[in-house]
């Protein structure tokens, strides 16, 4: 495996050679949330191999549910968010090839999704908090050099798929429990834009009704509402401006048009709508039905649903996909004892040609970007 | 590059600052990779190069790109601080705001927002330009300074602790504050660095403090030590290791009237019956609130002698010590092994036939609770299994009927975790009532059983009070938070109608639920009293009275700084019980100790005058609890006996864990996490 990687790490040398050996040789990184473990995959175009599994938390017997995994642009870090602390969450920071734990901060509750802005490079990460009354939570944000979250923007209820914009200058989320989609500028760290995802209607940046105690800077929030659609996923388009977001309580997916923003289309999904990720090419959407025991895959042109492949395991989570569009990678929760599994799906052939246990509720996932590769060597 | 730093720093110029120059931390990490990278030309000019604020003032940074041949760039910066609770930044205009007193930073970044560029193909933070400016926000100007003599007046022979304390010009008290101490009399009375007074001879001298500027000084008189006798008296005569020693010290002058005001230190000296390189042999320590009351424990036996001082005066009385002689042992009496997965909590009670039960949980597997009959405790028998959607069934309680066990859940499917109701009325034949997960999503790691109450956690930040009185349908009464920031909670246990909470870095909470004492109620929990140590390891806690009126609460650790071995090998943990005297609910004391060395605790159950250990890798531990509680029971001869359960077929081969002890009918069944449920005898 070394001296494969040795050979990529020397393709990169030639980008022509690199794009057609970097499509089939991936590394990935898996959460299993409910045995405090993160596992380090490989897939070789056929098979998808563990080639590390790394014990995490520090409250060995309490289940502390690593959730969120994202690797920085530059490939030198991945970080893992922990849902519970005593009783906040934990972002922790390790260094890629190695995997040696070299910075950990403090978050909010249950910190989950998050993604590193390219602009700001400061990390996004959402505060889920699925506990207790559904008030507003929030997303903190994290200067990754030092390892210290710099501000907490009060966004809405059960705040959930951090993802940003291609440019990384504008951070969306979902507040499931108040059915919004929800931007905030990545500089300034405001709210820039809410739209209710039921009706499609903007809603004020501030408060909507009444004032409420917020957070520190004394924001004021939108109300949580009775949720209908329960949102938890946003994917930005990689090129248009458009954002995909799942309604998990709706079967649907829509397609919000960030220039008016209007929802413009709906489509129907399977049940339970999860995450989502849209290919580099921009031509399709890989849903996870967690409700159906498989992956959906959209045609955005036609907004046609083009396969719907059955999962190896139930409850599908996390998804995400090769940069040249060709796999899939699936997690799949399942339930109790049985441990959850890693799928890799051919997007071409619109099958799945891969499954791999691990443990106790697969979720997160990440994939290594190409320029993380060369660290796999140290 | 340095030079031209150098140079235009001290002009008060702009400073440039170069990529390579960002702050020096994880991703300036020694690496062949980052070494490739091409030398950074650009520069960043930040003006001013350090700041210094009042609290509540502004000022502006400035900041400019320049290319590599100076030209200025038009490149977007962005500013930001890692103290966002001390300084307030204007993420684009750079303006800071002071907040506190203290040295922070304020850091500006180059933002990468070109459009076309994909995130993969940009560069990572370090090769950005940046740079820092140092912004320090004053404290508030000193205005006073006052010295605090102690109230014990000033005696030849003694010495006497002296403090300072600092005002500002809001009236606040300085955190930190650095004075330095001086006599004018040094041959009278000599301080040292620390404020501690020596006072060699009677006489008159002048005491002086000073920090900032400021200044206070006293005219001081240091009396003639008028003792001339000092009697000691031991409350008893014959103790055992581990007895506390009450003694009375009486100084008199020389006309024999008592002298109560002049201080006297107490010591002892040792004589152990051992002398083969022995180690500490007993602690002594003044008794709070009582001016001559001093108390001692032995750890060996041997004759110790007690030494009081005051000037020249000098008392002594001497004691012997004798054996505790409490030991006793653990008899094997039966072992449910469960090897197929890891076990939790346990809790055993007499059925409504009559019969013994016992329910243990999972941990990190199935959602499995096993119901066992225990009524032989020599043939423990596997009766029944509930599976519920969960990975850990971390707790199990059952109700003082008999009838209702509560499941509690974590690493449900739907991540709604909660609490799960079981009929076990027929413990063979136990049926799921209900399930309860309102507010209680986050997992419920530990619930407890009371007066038709369940007792939740919920969140790992507080608990609810949630009646069951209809099992069918349980609703949510009450619920305790402890007032602190981001509080964060282990377990509860109710007894008496006070709820004792186990809350990490917050310690024990005693709340009343019921008991009266102060107008509380499950729906209206009001906090009676708590205690808190340094360490944050608090865990859990139990309760318990002695005939004398003392009352403690046994506060355990929970903690693994060497990890936890899910399989293949043993884990180390670490902690110890905590002895935490409550008599007087206002001021709560911590006496003693029980630690296992190279151990770690976990759950406790105190039965009369003795407690029962959950010990991890030391197995179950019986300790002599009786009496007045100081210094480290282990070291006193208090352990009466210890088990480890060890089975070569354990889920982890040979591994003692030792989960949670109950004693039940003259036995004492314990859970074991690698090995299932063991029942005991203990003889004495």
């Amino acid at each position: 495996m070394l001296a494969l990687w040795i050979g990529i790490a020397a393709a990169l040398a030639a980008p022509q050679e690199a794009a057609v050996e970097s499509a089939v040789h991936e590394r990935l990184l898996v959460a299993a949330e409910s045995s405090d473990q993160v596992f380090e995959l490989s897939f070789d175009g056929e098979d998808l191999v563990i080639e590390h599994v790394l014990e995490v938390g520090y409250q060995a017997t309490e289940i502390e549910g690593p959730h969120g995994l994202t690797v920085a642009p530059d490939g030198r870090h991945w970080y893992l968010s922990m849902a519970h602390g005593k009783p906040n969450g934990l972002l922790y920071k390790y260094e890629t090839g190695t995997n040696r734990l070299v910075g950990e901060a403090e978050l909010g509750l249950f910190p989950a999704t998050m993604q590193i802005s390219p602009d700001t490079g400061f990390l996004y990460c959402v505060n889920f908090d699925l506990h207790g009354d559904m008030t507003p939570s929030s997303v903190s944000v994290v200067d990754v050099e030092g390892m210290v979250e710099i501000d907490q923007i009060v966004t809405g209820s059960m705040p959930h798929g951090s993802r940003l914009s291609p440019d990384g200058s504008r951070h969306f989320s979902c507040a499931m429990m108040s059915d919004e989609l929800i931007e905030v500028d990545a500089v300034t760290m405001e709210v820039a834009r809410r739209l209710l995802l039921t009706d499609g209607t903007e809603l004020p940046t501030g408060g909507a009704g009444h004032a409420m105690e917020t957070g520190e800077g004394g924001e004021e929030v939108a109300p949580a509402r009775a949720a209908v659609s329960k949102p938890t996923w946003v994917q930005p388009h990689p090129t248009r401006r458009v954002a995909y977001v799942a309604l998990n309580g709706a079967h649907q997916v829509v397609e919000v048009d960030l220039d008016t923003w209007t929802i413009a289309r709906r489509f129907p999904t399977g049940r339970a709508p999860y995450n989502l990720d849209v290919t580099a090419d921009g031509e399709r959407l890989v849903i996870t039905y967690k409700g159906a025991q498989s992956v959906g895959v959209i045609d955005l042109a036609s907004g046609e649903e083009v396969a719907r492949i059955p999962t190896s395991r139930r409850i599908p989570h996390g998804v995400v996909l090769t940069p040249d569009s060709s796999f899939a990678f699936i997690t799949c929760e399942d339930k109790g004892a049985t441990p959850g599994s890693v799928d890799a799906i051919d997007l071409r052939s619109l099958k799945r040609v891969s499954s791999v246990d691990v443990g106790l509720q697969a979720g997160g996932i990440a994939l290594f970007p190409r320029s993380a590769r060369p660290y796999f060597e140290r | 590059m340095q030079a031209l730093h150098c140079l235009l720093a001290g002009f008060g110029l702009f400073v440039p600052i170069a990529a390579s120059n960002a702050s020096p931390t994880a991703f300036q990490e020694a690496s062949k990779l980052e070494s490739q990278e091409a030398e950074p030309t650009r520069t960043l000019q930040v003006e001013p190069s350090e700041l210094t604020l009042e609290v509540g003032e502004s000022a502006k940074i400035s900041a400019q790109a320049l290319g590599a041949d100076g030209s200025p760039e038009d490149a977007e910066l962005m500013f930001f601080s890692r103290s966002r609770r001390e300084l307030t930044v204007g993420r684009e205009d750079g303006v800071v705001t002071g907040l506190k007193p203290g040295t922070y930073e304020v850091i500006i970044r180059e933002r990468r927002n070109e459009a076309g560029e994909n995130q993969e193909g940009r560069a990572g933070v370090n090769a950005r330009l940046s740079g820092t400016v140092q912004v320090t926000v004053k404290a508030l100007p000193l205005e006073r300074i006052e010295m605090i003599v102690p109230a014990a007046g000033l005696w030849a022979g003694t010495s006497a602790m002296f403090e300072a304390m600092g005002v500002d010009a809001e009236g606040g008290i300085r955190e930190e504050l650095r004075p330095s101490w001086t006599s004018s009399d040094p041959a009278v009375a000599s301080f040292d660095s620390y404020g501690e007074l020596t006072l060699h001879a009677p006489g008159t001298f002048t005491a002086t403090v000073e920090a900032e500027g400021k200044t206070a000084r006293r005219e001081l008189t240091v009396e003639a030590n008028p003792i001339e006798r000092i009697e000691i008296v031991s409350d008893l005569a014959a103790p055992r290791t581990g007895d506390v020693i009450h003694l009375e010290i009486s100084a008199y002058d020389a006309a024999g009237a008592l002298v109560p005001a002049v201080p006297v230190d107490v010591s002892f000296r040792a004589r152990t019956d051992d002398t083969l390189g022995a180690g500490a042999s007993g602690q002594i320590e003044p008794i709070p609130g009582a001016p001559r009351g001093w108390r001692f424990v032995a750890e060996q036996p041997g004759r110790y002698t007690f030494v009081a001082t005051s000037g020249d005066t000098v008392g002594r009385t001497t004691v012997a010590a004798t054996a505790r002689d409490v030991q006793g042992k653990f008899t094997f009496v039966g072992h449910a092994p469960v090897r197929d997965t890891h076990t939790s909590d346990l809790w055993v009670w007499e059925g409504t036939d009559g019969r013994d039960y016992a329910v243990t949980g999972t941990w990190g597997a199935n959602g499995d609770a096993h119901f066992w009959d225990v009524t032989d405790p020599a043939n423990m028998v596997r009766i029944a299994t509930v599976n519920i959607d969960a990975r850990t069934v971390n707790d199990v309680k059952v109700s003082a009927d008999g009838k209702t066990c509560v499941l509690s859940r974590e690493g449900a499917s739907n991540r709604k975790n909660g609490i799960v109701i079981v009929d076990v009325t027929d413990p063979r034949n136990p049926e799921v009532r209900s399930g309860f997960d309102d507010e209680l999503t986050g997992g419920v790691h530990n619930v407890f059983i009371d007066d038709g109450k369940v007792y939740a956690l919920s969140a790992g930040a507080r608990y609810d009070a949630i009646d069951i009185s209809d099992p069918v349908a349980p609703t949510r009464v009450g619920s305790y938070k402890v007032d602190a920031p981001s509080p964060s909670i282990h377990d509860v246990w109710v007894e008496d109608g006070l709820a004792y909470s186990s809350n990490w870095s917050d310690g024990v909470h005693i709340v009343d639920v019921g008991n009266g004492m102060a107008g509380g109620s499950p729906s209206n929990p009001v906090k009676v009293s708590s205690y808190a140590y340094p360490s944050g390891w608090n865990h859990a806690a139990f309760p318990f009275r002695q005939e004398s009126g003392r009352f403690y609460v046994a506060a355990g650790d929970e903690a693994f700084p060497l990890g936890l071995n899910l399989t293949g090998k043993p884990t180390y943990p670490r902690g110890w019980i905590h002895f935490i005297d409550f008599t007087d609910l206002e001021n709560p004391r911590e006496n003693a100790r029980y630690q296992v060395p190279e151990a770690g605790t976990h759950n406790i159950w105190v039965d009369g005058d003795v407690m029962y250990v959950a010990y991890y890798n030391a197995g179950l531990r019986a300790v002599d609890v009786s009496g007045e509680l100081m210094g480290n029971l282990y070291d006193q001869g208090r352990e009466i006996a210890w088990y480890l359960p060890d089975d070569p077929e354990g889920y982890i081969s040979n591994a003692p864990m030792a989960w949670g002890p109950q004693p039940h009918k003259g036995h004492v069944f314990f859970s074991d996490w690698n090995s299932g449920l063991w029942a005991m005898k203990l003889e004495r």
